[in-house]
């Protein structure tokens, strides 16, 4: 023990001071420190790291409660903030009316109608349907920000008692707001902590998340505790949105943003302990203010200093110990037999995918929306933007469908796909360097995942965003990554077998063609050695280990594998558009759309991909209808789906957490003349639901009230029970 | 010499007080046994040997090589095998390939699918579990499930197989068949296998074990066989009232 850290804790410690060091002194301002702007400067940080702390405790406060990570923290603070300006600023109501009506009325039964209609049901599901569910409900509070108040009118929220109100600090003075936001936000982490360990509804609701059973058993009462954490958890997070909004602005993204550095700032505290947590936060808020105060880092860096969070979450990362492999938490059995496609099932399915693509953007198959002839170059931009997000999708499959594990960062992966790209045959366009693009994105996704691969999966989540977001900001705004030299088509017409696919429609046949390639590939993937020891770590890690199995390796390679798939679909990706600005404009959103896309149609799945399409065939579709006029309500019912469809698929995930395909797939499989397997088990299913005759159950005829009445008395359960009629008696 | 041993074994959780300076060897071509009430600290003391949980204090030895600090991974490499009492079988895969997981790691195939296969189909046949091999193992009942996770480690080439309940779940003639492959496994002189076995079933326990390791509230309290495990005065407190112990006792003695 070093100072009371074990030691790899202060080893991390003492690189991550010197590499602060470092980076301070090459990137030193020069700004003279005096001792008002250093003064200045901290209280800045410490009322940022207040409101982060604010939402690192509705956070903490969640997942020790419930054990539900919930990434829609930051949604629903900013639904708040909409709501609150909404309230005082159009409405005219008085401030402390409208703080009263949305946090103390709206957050709380918003928190308590999540619990009841969602969040009580995943309790038992897999982390990849809990973190998948909770991302779908920040996506769709966003779309319903977005529809109910639309970005073209600009809207602010006002400070609490007005800006120039406050304690005059000499060179500037530290308003009311900022200063009722510190102490609130340390109030209530106090209040917080003193609610889960002093009192009665506190133990009970960290008895519950450990035991449910148990501590129902013992008085507790499951179904309030956790509406009780959600509401209070969401009153946090509305508190958290209406007093950052004034000083980030009312914008969506931007607020939403917010809740990333609050992950960081609750990994602190091992996302369990308040107190870090707090820390975690006041740090990050010191660390931010100041580097940006003091350092400059060039305009090839200038991002830099807003990637404080995701460095401080890689530290966490790797300072935590070990994570013990749990046993004896291993979910209920399963109703349904696995079947895993044979490999001339996935050449036909690639063949008729080829075959689709071929007649559709040829125009041969006609529905009548379509008109008559080949796709225009509009449908067609929707198609290969369709397809290449198709294939950044399919990387997915193998890591968060077999192995279990979630990356939230496909984008960057395609992205650096694209860089590398760039670099090796930029001026040429030759395809054959795809094959290498594939090689050197691998090491990069075992990069990511090792920091994190021995721990929860929780922190491996949280450790893609992290990456997801360091790469926008220092990575891909470098000037030699991406370089915007000029306008027009950067990435050049990829050539391949002595061809240049320069028309959409072949390039767009060339994707298909490449998807159909990965598809077959993971078909026979998941069949081989490795796909089984994927699928194998997810369902109990501790009995693969037992087998022999290296878990955390088995992970990294898992991640590598993936993230060579996202690096070459990023090739095509960054072809569709031809321009670097499309790989740089990464947007964390968009990845989250793809992932809760691929997860809603099935992530395990080896054509799971292709559900992506539906975003720009809708897109396409609803272009036809505006040209062909007098549809206004197709097209806002197009849009309607387009905005929510993702978000409300995944929200089906809480009841079927296999996905669409799957559920698709069962009702077709027993039409092919060769699944006599599929149809054998749907008459099982069945028969199992016919009630079982009176003959079977070895009886002669159903018993009578009175006889019912004496087996009771015989089995001692009478007392309180009176029989209406007797079992199985109704039925004769 | 005992191929396998735990040493003094304290596991800690914070003030509750799961192992006590335990000590447990296993000797190869016999089944030890290791029973005790419930609560004891048996699967515990699993979880320490096979490095699922590092002990607080104490030691653990496996042909006389320290493994205390070894990986779970590594100690399963070194030929330790294990099943689970709350049932960790793969799941969403049916039970041949839960076997072939197993095999591919731990034989030496050289990449050929046939050996594979006929040696999972082996193990499978050893557990008599041939006719549901296609079955994904989370549709199995319990019992059968319990069976994958046995043949799981068996396809693990084990030199010591650690067994945790694997009766529960099986009907009587299931069970005796279970003691016969136990008892067959440990004859088998090529081998040397040794069997640790944790089971609730006297009759089982004392039908098939050499050895027997008393564990109550985590401290060892009788070693021997059968036959003195079951005249010892502080076994006899530990289980009395306790129906099963009883039972066993009075079918022994006839």
């Amino acid at each position: 023990m070093i100072l009371g850290l074990r030691p790899p804790v202060a080893l991390a410690a003492l690189l991550a001071a010197v590499a602060a060091v470092i980076i301070a002194v090459f990137n030193w301002k020069g700004a003279p420190v005096t001792s008002e702007t250093f003064l200045v400067t901290t209280y800045i940080g410490l009322f940022l790291g207040a409101l982060w702390a604010m939402y690192a405790t509705g956070l903490v406060v969640v997942y020790t409660t419930t054990g539900v990570f919930n990434f829609a923290q930051g949604a629903i603070g900013v639904f708040a903030a909409f709501l609150y300006w909404e309230l005082h600023v159009n409405r005219g109501w008085h401030s402390i009316l409208a703080l009263f009506v949305v946090v103390g009325m709206f957050a709380p039964a918003l928190g308590v109608m999540l619990d009841i209609v969602i969040m009580r049901r995943l309790r038992t599901a897999s982390l990849v349907v809990q973190l998948m569910v909770t991302v779908a409900i920040m996506v769709l509070l966003l779309s319903v920000v977005g529809d109910i108040w639309e970005a073209d009118t600009p809207r602010r929220v006002p400070y609490l008692f007005g800006i120039e109100n406050g304690i005059d600090l000499g060179p500037s003075q530290l308003p009311w707001h900022r200063l009722i936001v510190f102490l609130a936000a340390i109030a209530i982490a106090v209040a917080m902590r003193f609610l889960l360990r002093r009192t009665r509804i506190g133990t009970a609701m960290r008895a519950v998340v450990d035991n449910r059973e148990l501590a129902a058993l013992n008085g507790a009462r499951p179904n309030v505790v956790s509406s009780t954490s959600w509401a209070l958890g969401s009153m946090l997070g509305a508190l958290g949105g209406i007093l950052i909004a004034p000083e980030l602005g009312l914008d969506p993204a931007t607020l939403n943003n917010v809740v990333i550095i609050a992950f960081a700032a609750a990994a602190f505290g091992a996302l369990r302990n308040l107190p870090m947590a707090v820390v975690g936060a006041m740090l990050i808020g010191l660390l931010r203010a100041h580097t940006g105060a003091w350092l400059d880092f060039g305009p090839d860096y200038r991002f830099a200093h807003l990637s404080i969070a995701p460095l401080i979450l890689l530290f966490v990362v790797v300072a935590l110990p070990q994570a013990r492999l749990e046993v004896g938490r291993l979910a209920h059995h399963l109703r349904r037999h696995e079947r895993f496609t044979k490999w001339w099932e996935g050449l036909i399915g690639c063949g008729v995918i080829i075959l689709l693509a071929v007649a559709f953007s040829g125009g041969w198959l006609d529905f009548g929306i379509w008109d008559p002839g080949a796709w225009g170059s509009r449908e067609l931009n929707s198609a290969n933007e369709a397809m290449a997000f198709a294939l950044i999708g399919l990387s997915l499959v193998p890591l968060i469908g077999w192995a279990g594990q979630i990356n939230f960062a496909p984008l960057a992966f395609a992205g650096f796909g694209a860089f590398v790209y760039l670099k090796l045959a930029g001026d040429t366009g030759n395809g054959y360097w795809i094959l290498l693009v594939g090689l050197l994105c691998a090491p990069l996704g075992a990069l990511v995942a090792l920091p994190a691969a021995r721990l929860r999966g929780l922190y491996l989540a949280l450790m893609t965003m992290a990456f997801a977001q360091a790469m926008s900001l220092i990575f891909f705004p470098h000037s030699w990554v991406l370089p915007t030299i000029g306008v027009g088509r950067q990435f050049p017409h990829i050539e391949l077998l002595g061809a240049t696919f320069d028309d959409r429609r072949g390039f767009f046949l060339l994707m298909v063609c490449i998807f159909a390639i990965f598809v077959f590939g993971l078909v026979l993937l998941r069949r081989s050695r490795y796909g089984r020891r994927w699928m194998a770590i997810n369902d109990s890690q501790a009995a693969a280990a037992t087998l022999g199995i290296p878990v955390v390796w088995t992970k990294v390679v898992v991640y590598a594998v993936s993230a060579a798939m996202a690096g070459i679909a990023g090739v095509f990706w960054a072809t569709v558009s031809g321009n670097v600005d499309s790989v740089q404009g990464f947007d964390l959103l968009i990845g989250f759309n793809i992932v809760l896309l691929v997860a809603a149609a099935g992530v395990s799945i080896p054509v799971a991909g292709i559900f992506l399409i539906f975003i720009p065939l809708f897109t396409g579709l609803g272009h036809r209808l505006e040209d062909a006029g007098n549809v206004d309500f197709l097209v806002t019912l197009l849009d309607i789906l387009t905005t929510y469809g993702p978000g409300m698929l995944v929200l089906g995930m809480v009841f079927n957490p296999r996905g669409a395909i799957f559920e698709m797939g069962r009702g077709f499989s027993p039409i092919l003349p060769w699944r006599s397997d599929a149809r054998a088990e749907i008459a099982a299913e069945n028969a199992q639901k016919r009630e079982p005759e009176i003959g079977e159950l070895g009886l002669e005829r159903p018993f009578t009230p009175e006889e019912v009445i004496a087996i009771d008395r015989r089995l001692g359960i009478l007392d309180d029970v009176v029989p209406k009629e007797g079992y199985g008696a109704s039925r004769s | 010499m005992a191929l396998l041993e735990a040493e003094h074994v304290v596991m800690r959780f914070g003030g509750v007080v799961a192992l006590d300076d335990a000590s447990v060897d296993v000797d190869p071509g016999l089944v030890t046994g290791l029973i005790g009430p419930n609560g004891a600290g048996k699967t515990t003391l699993f979880n320490v040997v096979t490095g699922l949980l590092p002990p607080t204090s104490g030691a653990v030895k496996f042909d006389g090589a320290d493994i205390t600090r070894a990986g779970v991974a590594k100690r399963s490499q070194m030929g330790i095998a294990r099943t689970f009492q709350k049932l960790e079988a793969f799941n969403t895969l049916s039970a041949f390939d839960n076997v072939r997981v197993a095999v591919e790691k731990n034989h030496r195939t050289k990449w050929r699918h046939r050996r594979v296969n006929d040696v999972a189909h082996e193990m499978l046949g050893k557990v008599g579990l041939d006719d549901v091999a296609d079955v994904t193992v989370g549709t199995l009942p319990t019992g059968s499930a319990r069976l994958v996770e046995l043949a799981r480690a068996l396809a693990c080439r084990p030199r010591v197989l650690l067994l945790d309940e694997p009766s529960s779940g099986l009907n009587e003639e299931e069970t005796s068949s279970i003691g016969q492959l136990l008892l067959e496994l440990v004859a088998d002189k090529g081998s040397d296998l040794a069997v640790l076995l944790v089971e609730h079933d006297m009759s089982f326990v004392m039908g098939v074990c050499a050895r027997i390791h008393v564990l109550d509230f985590g401290k060892i309290i009788a070693v021997g066989t059968p036959i003195e495990v079951q005249a010892d005065s502080a076994v006899r407190a530990a289980y009395l009232g306790s129906d099963e112990f009883r039972g066993a006792y009075v079918e022994l003695d006839e």
